[in-house]
């Protein structure tokens, strides 16, 4: 399945909050919704689940305006909250049952899913007895549970110990096997790095940087080398000014021009005690940093 | 429909599983048993020291200064005041005002001539109808006097003041004296029963927006789902617990019905005709809902619990306005007045004004007919269009929306 979001337009009032908003996800991937604060993520997962209508612009899956009554979604907003003072194996029974579920099969996910996060012991207290993290993971529940075709996560490692994080982690990787679209959206820039194939960067309401993130990195002209060693001191020796230290005690060389690229490594294999050489690529982070971040903004606006 | 039931069903739980709900209900039904066995436990105390009543009666004393009628009046004030032991006396002014103070007597009637007298009494009491008899005795001992003073003999006289009319009160619409008492309870009834659902249920939603379960909710559900299904399990649970009241209360009165005896209030409530609990029932379930949807919507618009209180005010007050003009057309007798008949065709008063009119005048069929039908296409519209409130409301987080936007927003949606 191919879910896409076509040009999407959005105001509250006077405030425009999404401009020409397109970007796609596939099924047995994971997708990564960046972008800082009000950049408008919130809004196009709104759209995509139909809470309102976007002004103009579709929403499609496989091609075909989406049929919410066909397609399962769950979702896990950022702001989490349910029934603080009911049975959780009531209100998880309840949303999965709004979502289309009959109530037996509603109340066996959802014990099948407390057993898989190890909750089965909570399952008849209420909710406001738990910790934050098991209250965390009862709501990841709620988005789990009708086995939905499409998994929206917002900020879904916030709040997490990293043994549950590892829990998640697993969980989703699976969601990912069984072939479903896995929508994350996250400011923290490492897990979107190690779970998404392909990102969207929304800033100010427009989508500013949208692919395959691998394609994404290879994209940036390949004229810089990392360069790890012992000895880094004869390296910047013979490098000079295109040598610059890195703070974690690694090598920077740039390069006059790519193509330099092969004889350079050789060189440095050759004549030093190198432990690895490696072409720069920017990390998620420095990408955003790039698209969404102050600089970015400032062009914007020019 | 299926989403309809499921929310429908969760929220009726939320309502019988409440402690609270089932506590107060079981609170009235004791109420209502207790007031219903009352003449039957007076009864049982009160049984053996019957004769102790007659010696205890109060003393009301007498004092005619002119001894020429003295005889008569005592005569006539006897009989008048059946309930006072009347005594006449001979004492000072201050004396028999001591002996009020002092609780001796209860009461004075001074009577310096036949026309004119004075009262005395420790507390006049707001109700205390004493003067207006010995006006009327007074009068009676006056006109006697006169027509014997004319030449007729003082029987004849007697028998021409003291004649009997028989008269029959024949009503060809409503007894309002009979129709007056349940006709309040209901209208009363309707009036606690919205007050406090209409509360619960925006405070119901408010709750669900500031604990955020809200975010999966609004994802999860139409939001006319979510409105109809919240205001329709309030109004069921409404109407449980109305039934269980009045349903107690019908039930320990049949237990009871011998100790009240021809009790006229009493026994007016319980006489109430079966198409008039039609008439409530329809009229209470319409003005229920719309007065719940405009506090769900409300609700949703509230960012705190702390706000609930006074968004509300708005439509609090236009309710306790409604309930005003009823109850005071009501107790005046007039219920076919100018406002009560503009209030029963405008929907938002009508469930109270126009069952009032039913109850207590008589309408023509198709005046009872378009105000139900106002009011059933009103339920429709306010109910849609608190669904969407409601869908933009709970969105809207953080300073409170100005009404403005919220209109803006809701005729996009």
């Amino acid at each position: 399945m191919v879910l896409e979001l076509k040009k999407i337009e959005k105001s509250f009032g006077e405030k425009k909050v999404l401009k020409e908003v397109s970007f796609r996800a596939e099924s047995g991937k994971a997708f990564g919704l960046l972008g800082r604060n009000g950049a408008g993520k919130t809004t196009s997962i709104r759209i995509l689940m139909n809470v309102f209508p976007a002004d103009s612009g579709e929403v499609l899956l496989d091609g075909k305006p989406i049929d919410y009554r066909q397609v399962g979604i769950g979702y896990l907003p950022e702001e989490r909250g349910l029934y603080p003072k009911k049975i959780i194996v009531h209100q998880l029974a309840y949303f999965a049952e709004l979502k289309g579920m009959g109530h037996k099969a509603a109340v066996a996910a959802a014990d099948k899913w407390l057993e898989r996060l190890g909750m089965t012991e909570y399952r008849n207290k209420r909710l406001d007895t738990l910790s934050k993290g098991n209250q965390q993971k009862i709501q990841l529940i709620t988005a789990l549970a009708h086995d939905p075709d499409i998994i929206i996560l917002d900020e879904p490692f916030s709040g997490l110990d990293p043994v549950n994080a590892m829990l998640l982690k697993d969980v989703v990787r699976e969601q990912i096997a069984c072939n479903k679209i896995v929508l994350f959206s996250s400011h923290q820039m490492s897990y979107i790095e190690e779970f998404c194939d392909s990102i969207a960067i929304l800033n100010s309401g427009k989508a500013v940087l949208c692919g395959e993130l691998h394609e994404i990195k290879r994209s940036y002209v390949r004229d810089r080398l990392i360069v790890r060693t012992e000895y880094p001191d004869a390296v910047k020796k013979d490098f000079k000014e295109s040598c610059v230290v890195l703070p974690n005690n690694s090598l920077l060389i740039r390069l006059a021009s790519p193509e330099e690229k092969k004889k350079v490594m050789q060189k440095l294999v050759a004549g030093y005690d190198i432990d690895e050489v490696r072409v720069f690529e920017p990390s998620l982070n420095d990408i955003f940093v790039e698209y969404a971040g102050e600089a970015a903004d400032k062009e914007d606006r020019r | 429909m299926k989403q309809f039931g499921k929310i429908l069903k969760f929220e009726l739980t939320y309502y019988i599983k409440n402690k609270i709900f089932v506590g107060v209900t079981v609170f009235l039904m004791l109420l209502i048993a207790a007031l219903m066995f009352f003449p039957r436990i007076v009864n049982v105390f009160q049984s053996g020291d019957k004769t102790k009543e007659d010696t205890e009666a109060s003393v009301m004393l007498i004092k005619a200064e002119d001894p020429g009628e003295k005889e008569m009046i005592e005569a006539f004030f006897q009989e008048a005041f059946a309930d006072y032991r009347v005594q006449s006396s001979e004492e000072s002014v201050d004396t028999i005002k001591e002996k009020i103070i002092s609780g001796e007597a209860e009461c004075a009637f001074i009577i310096e001539e036949m026309t004119s007298y004075t009262y005395y009494v420790k507390n006049l009491s707001m109700y205390d109808m004493n003067t207006e008899i010995a006006d009327s005795v007074l009068q009676n001992v006056y006109r006697m006097d006169q027509m014997v003073a004319g030449g007729m003999t003082k029987e004849q006289a007697e028998k021409a003041v003291s004649v009997q009319i028989e008269s029959n009160a024949v009503s060809l619409g409503k007894d309002q004296a009979q129709n007056y008492w349940y006709t309040y309870i209901m209208i009363f009834a309707l009036y606690m029963v919205i007050l406090l659902y209409g509360q619960m249920i925006a405070t119901n939603v408010a709750t669900e927006k500031s604990s955020r379960a809200m975010e999966l909710l609004i994802t999860s559900a139409k939001p006319v789902n979510m409105m109809f299904g919240k205001v329709i399990a309030s109004c069921l649970a409404g109407l449980v617990q109305l039934i269980a009241v009045f349903g107690s209360a019908i039930l320990f009165y049949s237990v009871n019905k011998e100790q009240w005896g021809d009790h006229p209030i009493v026994a007016s409530i319980f006489d109430m005709p079966p198409e008039l609990f039609g008439y409530m029932l329809v009229f209470f379930v319409l003005g229920f809902f719309i007065y719940a949807f405009l506090y769900g919507a409300i609700g949703s618009t509230a960012s705190k619990l702390e706000d609930i209180n006074t968004s509300v005010m708005p439509v609090t007050m236009l309710f306790i306005v409604a309930f005003m003009v009823v109850m005071f057309s009501l107790a005046s007798g007039d219920v076919d007045n100018m406002l009560m008949k503009v209030c029963s065709y405008v929907p938002f008063t009508s469930s109270m004004a126009m069952f009032t009119r039913i109850a207590m005048s008589t309408v023509p069929w198709y005046g009872i007919l378009v105000s139900i039908v106002i009011l059933i296409g009103s339920v429709v519209g306010v109910g849609v269009l608190s669904a969407k409130i409601y869908r933009v409301g709970v969105l809207l987080y953080g300073t409170k929306p100005k009404i403005g936007s919220i209109i803006k927003e809701v005729w996009k949606a």
